[in-house]
């Protein structure tokens, strides 16, 4: 048995797919995106949280067991009400085997893998296998931007975006608007390009800018760097996508 | 909502008709010792009189007219002579019959004059019965009264021009009412009165029953179209929040004006209509904190009307409260209702099931105080090195104790004479019985209050001091009479490692249930009051989650000190069945998991698992079904009763800084929804230390 180190497990997460569900936010992340607004799933590491509110500590060790009873307890609920359970993160990726010994020790219900699609492409085909559903973030296309704002690559990403579509599974692409940096024409283009023609793909979800995120980083003991102006005006232009006949929503 | 309810909703929300207002009571004292009145000739007196004394007022853009214009209700009898004729017994609050239903259906199908041929009949029947011939003199009294102030309205009107109304009001209330428009002038005009004579907490009852069969034929006929009837239903919401500033309360808003939805007809079918969900439509677009809207559910009801309801919650006003039929019909049953009126239930001024026009029950004559019962046997317990069992036992006595205490001080209640709420109730008139003598149903009610607390402190005492024994009896003892101070490391391992109701874990719901389970068998202990009924248990907590934290003139319930759960002396508790403030908890399925447990068949007087969702739940249509899923789940998991809040706390962080620019917010304090700028700062406080879930 591989444990896990979780950082929320959420219930009515009403923004993580359909029906009622419940998200686990998994803790480790390869990227470090300049806007993340889950700080504290980048560590892999337990690490107290100085907020407001007092002190605590983010991170909790489970084993696929003890994480899988306490779902478990409520599947039958989520079921009912056309929901699942998320994974998400963090990287999801990060965690691949103990991801998968939970969702085995579940019962039946519906499986969302929320992902960035950062990680091997072995791990991602053992966890898209067994997922009903696909969240893929996608940033940025071009490749120096994306390693200048995300800390990586996006090689691997984008094969496994492929990987993804091959598989068969459906999936939505989720971009989140950073101004002057996801949102430019370009990028939104660039985007348009990439996914057009993927079978899979149910639709793109447009998720605004959220300006709340950075007094989490303080509290996180990290520091908050943005390279632009968070208070600019978002671009919502989805002409691109409607263009190419993408389906494209703004969360 | 046109322009012309919009101005009128906006005079009446800011006061303007506050300027018709006269400057004091009126003397009624000296006509009632002049005339050496009885007692209930005195309360009739007082309503003839302050009927009479009412100044008739039309504003000229409303078609459902009364407004109240008497600041005060004045006293009957000389403060000396009240202390003596109530000395040595209990009066329930302020003393007047309050908190109960009238069966307005009798009101509006026999009108007041077939109420008073009743009267006349019985008086005639029964005239060598002195009582009963007093009481039907004095509800005769009233009804006279009451249509002599209706005729005054009519005849201003007529002379005004405003035929409409007049014409209206030459029907009602004195004849049964014929239109959807006459029954909501006679459901004013004589609710109204209610309030005038002293009375509170005056619900509205089963509104979308007993008025859609006028809607239905207003409809049926072309009179109304859904459109004009949703302005009228408007314009009557409108009028209902005219005087509630003059309602007592514990907290402006706390006023009880409540009004009930849904749910079975007494035959056992359906009773949601287009009334059902026009109600629900026009309070959400009126935003208005009156009436108090409550919807009856079950597990089957169906989501679109959860969707209206929860576009209601949506709006932030704390209501609609859901009250799950399939849990409570059968409790009512098994408590000794009759099935018929099992079925007829409403929500009474905050929680608590009532029978319309059936019941005169007292259903909140205290709280027991379990903090105080858990708190004694633990520091008693410690002390005596008790087990874990032996602590129990104790919380189960003391329980049983307060339970009592309470039972015993209700044996001397005296409920004031009421001639004219006995017109509005089933068989007062036609046995010549004033209401106070009781009706059907005749039951008490005490709520659990401030439980996740009590078995939060229970739970830790077990898990830290017996099973893994990391904290020792005499550190703990000593760290809570200190109020922690010096102890802060004990403190946050029982605030923040205790296992937590409200995370669906067994280890403490097992105590949380045990706690309403030494309830409940204390209720049934004590067995019949004096007035025949029983003690009927409840989960709610009215102001006590403060009251027990920082004392109040007059409790008779002891401040609770600091507590084993890692709460500070003078902390407030949470409201009613929600976990404990600043524990962690992880979401709203757990919670409702958490309170499923309890023993809803024993535990049947109400008190509603209270949640407040962040107002960014609520953003599109798809989270609104998410939320509606949400109230079924309370349902099918067997929950009894559900009020969820909408809030965004930033808004009320910063009403506290600028209360000048939030006077319309309005959020819910424990069985009603108030201004969140009206309400004391310790009620802000506990509002905003609350658990969101976003």
């Amino acid at each position: 048995m591989t444990s896990g180190i979780v950082f929320d497990v959420k219930e009515f997460a009403i923004h993580d797919g359909p029906g009622i569900r419940t998200t686990v936010f998994l803790k480790g992340c390869p990227m470090s995106c300049m806007w993340c607004h889950n700080p504290e799933g980048q560590s892999r590491q337990i690490q107290v949280i100085w907020s407001p509110a007092g002190e605590r500590l983010s991170g909790k060790e489970y084993t696929p067991n003890e994480l899988a009873t306490l779902l478990n307890q409520q599947v039958d609920i989520l079921r009912a009400n056309e929901g699942g359970i998320t994974f998400s993160g963090g990287e999801p990726l990060l965690q691949t085997d103990f991801v998968i010994e939970v969702i085995e020790l579940l019962d039946d219900v519906h499986i969302l893998l929320d992902t960035s699609g950062c990680g091997q492409e072995q791990d991602f085909r053992r966890l898209v296998h067994r997922s009903d559903l696909v969240y893929f973030d996608l940033k940025l296309i071009d490749k120096e931007a994306h390693r200048h704002y995300t800390g990586c690559d996006n090689g691997l990403i984008l094969e496994n975006l492929y990987v993804l579509n091959e598989m068969g599974k459906p999936f939505v692409v989720r971009v989140p608007l950073v101004p002057g940096v996801t949102d430019t024409n370009q990028n939104l283009a660039d985007i348009v390009q990439t996914v057009r023609g993927l079978s899979g793909l149910l639709q793109v979800e447009l998720l605004p800018y959220n300006k709340a995120a950075g007094s989490k980083y303080q509290y996180a003991g990290m520091l908050f760097k943005p390279e632009y102006n968070e208070s600019h005006e978002l671009n919502l232009n989805t002409v691109a996508f409607e263009q190419a006949n993408i389906k494209v929503i703004i969360v | 909502m046109n322009e012309l309810l919009t101005a009128m909703k906006n005079r009446v929300r800011y006061g303007a008709h506050h300027a018709v207002r006269q400057d004091g009571p009126i003397d009624i004292l000296t006509e009632c010792e002049t005339r050496q009145l009885s007692w209930p000739r005195r309360v009739a007196c007082l309503v003839r009189r302050q009927c009479e004394a009412e100044r008739v007022i039309i504003k000229p853009d409303e078609r459902i007219v009364f407004t109240r214009t008497l600041p005060g209700v004045p006293p009957i009898y000389s403060t000396e002579k009240w202390a003596q004729l109530t000395g040595g017994q209990t009066l329930h609050e302020l003393g007047p019959i309050s908190n109960i239903c009238a069966d307005w259906n009798l009101l509006l199908s026999q009108g007041l004059l077939r109420r008073r041929q009743v009267a006349l009949a019985t008086h005639e029947r029964l005239v060598d019965e002195p009582k009963a011939v007093e009481f039907i003199n004095s509800a005769i009294e009233t009804i006279d009264a009451v249509l002599r102030l209706a005729a005054r309205y009519a005849s201003k009107a007529r002379e005004e021009g405003r035929e409409k109304i007049a014409d209206v009001l030459d029907n009602v209330p004195a004849h049964p009412a014929q239109t959807f428009h006459e029954a909501l002038q006679s459901l004013r005009l004589c609710q109204a009165v209610v309030w005038l004579s002293g009375h509170y907490h005056v619900g509205l009852g089963r509104f979308d029953q007993y008025m859609w069969p006028f809607l239905s034929s207003d409809l049926q006929a072309g009179l109304l179209t859904v459109e004009t009837a949703e302005e009228l239903l408007a314009e009557f919401f409108i009028s209902l929040n005219k005087d509630s500033d003059l309602y007592p309360g514990v907290q402006q808003g706390d006023n009880g004006q409540s009004l009930t939805l849904g749910g079975i007809t007494p035959a056992g079918d359906s009773a949601v209509n287009e009334l059902t969900r026009m109600v629900l439509r026009v309070s959400r677009d009126l935003a208005l904190i009156d009436p108090k809207i409550n919807l009856r559910i079950s597990a089957q009801t169906d989501l679109d009307l959860l969707d209206l309801a929860t576009e209601l919650t949506r709006i932030g006003l704390g209501f609609p409260q859901y009250s799950n039929d399939d849990v409570i019909i059968p409790a009512l049953v098994s408590h000794g209702y009759d099935l018929e009126d099992a079925r007829d239930y409403v929500v009474a001024a905050c929680w608590e099931f009532i029978i319309p026009g059936r019941g005169m029950e007292v259903v909140n004559i205290g709280a027991v105080s379990f903090p105080a019962a858990v708190d004694q046997a633990i520091r008693e317990g410690l002390n005596a090195q008790d087990d874990f069992e032996g602590i129990l036992d104790r919380v189960a006595k003391n329980i049983d104790e307060q339970v009592h205490q309470l039972g015993e001080a209700y044996s001397h209640l005296l409920l004031p004479p009421a001639p004219y709420y006995s017109v509005l109730m089933d068989g007062c008139l036609e046995q010549g019985k004033d209401l106070s003598e009781g009706l059907k149903y005749n039951n008490f009610g005490i709520h659990g209050a401030c439980a996740a607390n009590a078995a939060d402190a229970l739970a830790a005492v077990k898990q830290f001091i017996f099973v893994d024994r990391s904290i020792s009896s005499s550190v703990l003892f000593s760290a809570l009479k200190a109020n922690f101070v010096g102890y802060e490391k004990i403190r946050r391992k029982l605030a923040d490692e205790g296992p937590k109701v409200g995370n669906n874990d067994s280890f403490v719901d097992t105590l949380l249930v045990e706690l309403f389970n030494d309830l409940a068998e204390a209720c049934e202990r004590f067995g019949r009051t004096h007035r025949g009924g029983f003690l009927r248990p409840g989960t709610g907590s009215a102001m006590f989650y403060i009251w027990l934290a920082t004392g109040h003139v007059g409790m008779r319930e002891p401040v609770v000190e600091a507590t084993a759960d890692g709460r500070l002396r003078g902390e407030p508790f949470s409201a009613n069945l929600s976990p404990s403030l600043g524990v962690r908890i992880r979401g709203p399925i757990s919670t409702l998991q958490s309170f499923a447990k309890i023993d809803y068949q024993r535990i049947c007087n109400g008190g509603p698992i209270t949640m407040e969702l962040s107002d960014s739940v609520f953003r599109n249509p798809e989270s609104i079904r998410k939320t509606a899923m949400l109230v079924r789940t309370f349902a099918q998991l067997g929950c009894q009763q559900l009020q969820l809040n909408s809030l965004n706390l930033e808004t009320l962080l910063d009403a506290r800084k600028h209360p000048e620019n939030h006077k319309n917010l309005i959020v819910r304090v424990w069985g009603w929804s108030g201004y969140f700028c009206e309400l004391a700062p310790e009620y802000q406080e506990q509002i905003i230390a609350r658990h969101y879930f976003e």
